[in-house]
């Protein structure tokens, strides 16, 4: 082979490697998200509650040495958020946005203060052990897919596992379909027996576990540290792939991979010498997520009909 | 046990319930940051004088509150117009960074040697603001454009704006604005260019005076135009709309146009008033605090400029926290957003009453088992 052939081929081999590891948070995120849209809940607020799982992970990981206590915190605050947000959504009826958003940027000086109460403001950021690559025999030594598919941490698997068992769950179980319900036609579901506010408080649960979750993966699979910016509207765009993967987990999946595949170019083209300032490749992953969500592909036919409607019982 | 909450009959609305409801929440707030001081080891009621005191009983302090409390105005004002014609725009920050990049390129033009070369004042701030206003005006209606003939989500189009127009800073703070130097930000703005500072000894500017107009516009706008009652009934209801005739694509793109520019005014203000540069991360999240300064001001165009210098001077108080009592000053952000939160959580008191009784006797049909749902 010559140079620019092996140029080439290093240049694939780390592009979607690096393209399947950014994906995993964002996938995480959106497979949550799907679950509290389709009971009806537009959980904005999963931009705050990822940098606020992304923060346990980090102080739980920090303080207990151990990593997987990290991502059992992450999902635990999660979880714990999202009952503050379902509040608003389910019960207080607000704007599902307005409380979301307001809610974000509560996260970002809760996740701010307490950072430093517990590290003090010392210049130099502390960081810890992270997952490091699940090496199976033989087949991790494959030529190409063997670096690329079966060099990932053991939570990019895991991830995998969940987007078979959400798509289980949403189409093939009582419940998903009793979730599928409150969130198309909430007073249907109602005189049928089922609980339309439960419903989407679940869904948002399951939606802030997932935020959570991906706030661990940020940190513990791929930073290894906790920063303010850690997560730069990565919830906004798992927001973008539910849409683009018509709320559809399996679809989703594949959505995720390609935003991950636009945010690894700027990696992966750092072996090469381009003229192209490298905030345009930075500013790509967004670009592409509003391209997808602009309404040029396809209308809302998928969309959950009582998408952001609060139910009211009568 | 009887419930704690009791359902309402109709939803109560009255001036009084809307005020108790208020200021219960601010109590509320009030109470939860008392709380946060003493985790920070501050005694509560001397924390509240420190947040408090500078920003508003000094006249330095009080010159930086004005200067905040600007730009917080300009975007709570886009806010106002944008939701209030019912196009739920968040591109704020996205508008304010694109505002302070195309005014701080228009001032180093017209530096010595620059493209432009020297122009009077009143000239140079008169092109400021158009260019400025047609920046965001611009960015904010394509969103709009996507949402009226597309069908595009408008929430999250505009919430991922924000992060390309961020990188538009980025690059021109790092490229072809950069100064000398290792940080990644522009020359000083020509002096000629700055907003002139309106309280002699403080560093309060013009900005505020752009704010006090842009109010009595958007008010004017809203309350004593055709047009502001066509957005106004756009925004109520998009079908009705249409019925009476009103072309509701078009003034969801309008109503995007002014609310942008009023986002880039307030870049604009924050360029040539208070940095006089441009450096990365010069919004700080001020696009989404001024749309939750709208918010707090129920969407009122004449409420906002108080609600922007109480805000405005939280910040500079909480600043004064830090340095003093190292409190960090990122809890004005939980402050902010948690006013917001518990004004939204009492409105379901709209709704319910809470059924004090139930709090220390049991009502009777418990006795007998009879749950009184």
């Amino acid at each position: 082979m010559n140079q620019t052939q092996l140029m080439g081929a290093a240049f694939f081999v780390t592009w979607l490697s690096a393209s399947l590891r950014l994906a995993g948070p964002v996938l995480l995120a959106a497979l949550g998200e799907t679950f509290a849209e389709q009971s009806g809940v537009l959980n904005v607020g999963i931009e705050g509650t990822i940098l606020l799982g992304a923060l346990a992970s980090f102080l739980a990981s920090y303080y207990t040495g151990m990593i997987w206590i990290g991502v059992f915190a992450a999902v635990l605050v999660g979880i714990a958020a999202s009952i503050l947000l379902a509040w608003f959504y389910v019960t207080a009826r607000a704007s599902q946005v307005v409380a979301g958003l307001v809610f974000n940027v509560l996260a970002l000086g809760i996740a701010s203060a307490v950072y430093r109460k517990a590290l003090g403001n010392s210049s130099a950021p502390e960081s810890i052990a992270v997952f490091g690559t699940l090496r199976i025999p033989f087949i991790s030594d494959l030529p190409l897919i063997g670096p690329v598919l079966f060099g990932q941490t053991i939570l990019f698997y895991l991830t995998l596992i969940l987007v078979v068992v959400a798509q289980l769950v949403l189409f093939r179980t009582n419940f998903g379909l009793a979730l599928r319900a409150s969130g198309e036609n909430p007073a249907a579901a109602d005189s049928a027996g089922i609980s339309v506010s439960r419903m989407r408080y679940a869904g948002t649960l399951i939606s802030g576990a997932g935020a959570g979750m991906a706030g661990a993966y940020l940190v513990l699979a791929q930073v290894g540290l906790f920063r303010e910016s850690i997560v730069s509207g990565q919830g906004f765009i798992a927001l973008g792939i539910v849409i683009f993967g018509r709320w559809n987990p399996w679809k989703a999946a594949l959505a995720a991979l390609v935003f991950g595949a636009c945010d690894a170019l700027q990696l992966s083209l750092q072996i090469f010498t381009l003229r192209v300032p490298p905030q345009l490749l930075l500013a790509l992953p967004y670009v592409v997520a509003i391209i997808a969500v602009s309404g040029l592909f396809g209308g809302k036919t998928a969309q959950p009909a009582a998408l952001l409607v609060p139910y009211v019982k009568d | 046990m009887a419930k704690l909450f009791e359902r309402r009959l109709t939803p109560a609305d009255s001036p009084l319930a809307i005020i108790s409801r208020t200021t219960a929440a601010f109590l509320a707030a009030m109470l939860v940051a008392a709380f946060l001081f003493v985790s920070y080891g501050a005694h509560p009621l001397q924390a509240y004088f420190a947040l408090f005191h500078e920003p508003f009983a000094t006249l330095r302090g009080f010159g930086y509150t004005l200067a905040r409390a600007s730009p917080l105005a300009l975007i709570g004002l886009g806010t106002i117009v944008t939701w209030r014609a019912g196009f739920s725009y968040l591109g704020f920050e996205g508008c304010f960074v694109l505002g302070s990049t195309s005014t701080a390129w228009l001032a180093l033009s017209t530096a010595s040697g620059g493209r432009i070369g020297h122009v009077p004042f009143f000239l140079f701030l008169s092109i400021a603001i158009l260019f400025g206003f047609v920046s965001g005006g611009a960015w904010a209606g394509l969103v709009a454009v996507m949402r009226a003939r597309f069908g595009g989500n408008e929430v999250l189009i505009s919430l991922m704006s924000n992060y390309v127009a961020i990188f538009i800073l980025q690059y021109t703070v790092s490229g072809p604005l950069r100064a000398p130097g290792s940080l990644p930000e522009t020359r000083l703005l020509p002096r000629t260019t700055w907003l002139p500072f309106i309280l002699p000894g403080t560093r309060a500017h013009a900005g505020i005076l752009i704010a006090l107009a842009a109010a009595g516009l958007v008010w004017t706008l809203l309350q004593k135009m055709p047009l502001g009652y066509e957005l106004i009934v756009t925004g109520l209801n998009p079908l009705a709309a249409r019925y009476a005739g009103i072309d509701v694509s078009r003034r969801f793109v309008l109503a995007a146009f002014l609310g942008g520019g009023l986002g880039a005014l307030a870049g604009m203000v924050e360029v040539l008033g208070a940095q006089h540069r441009l450096m990365d991360g010069i919004s700080g999240g001020m696009g989404f605090v001024g749309i939750i300064v709208a918010l707090l001001a129920r969407l009122n165009p004449l409420a906002v400029i108080p609600t922007a210098l109480l805000y405005g001077g939280m910040s500079v108080g909480a600043d004064a926290m830090q340095r003093r009592a190292n409190i960090p000053s990122s809890i004005t952000f939980i402050l902010e957003s948690l006013l917001v939160l518990l004004v939204l959580a009492s409105d379901v008191l709209r709704y319910y009453e809470i059924n004090a009784s139930s709090l220390w006797c049991r009502s009777p049909q418990t006795v007998d088992g009879q749950a009184s749902e």
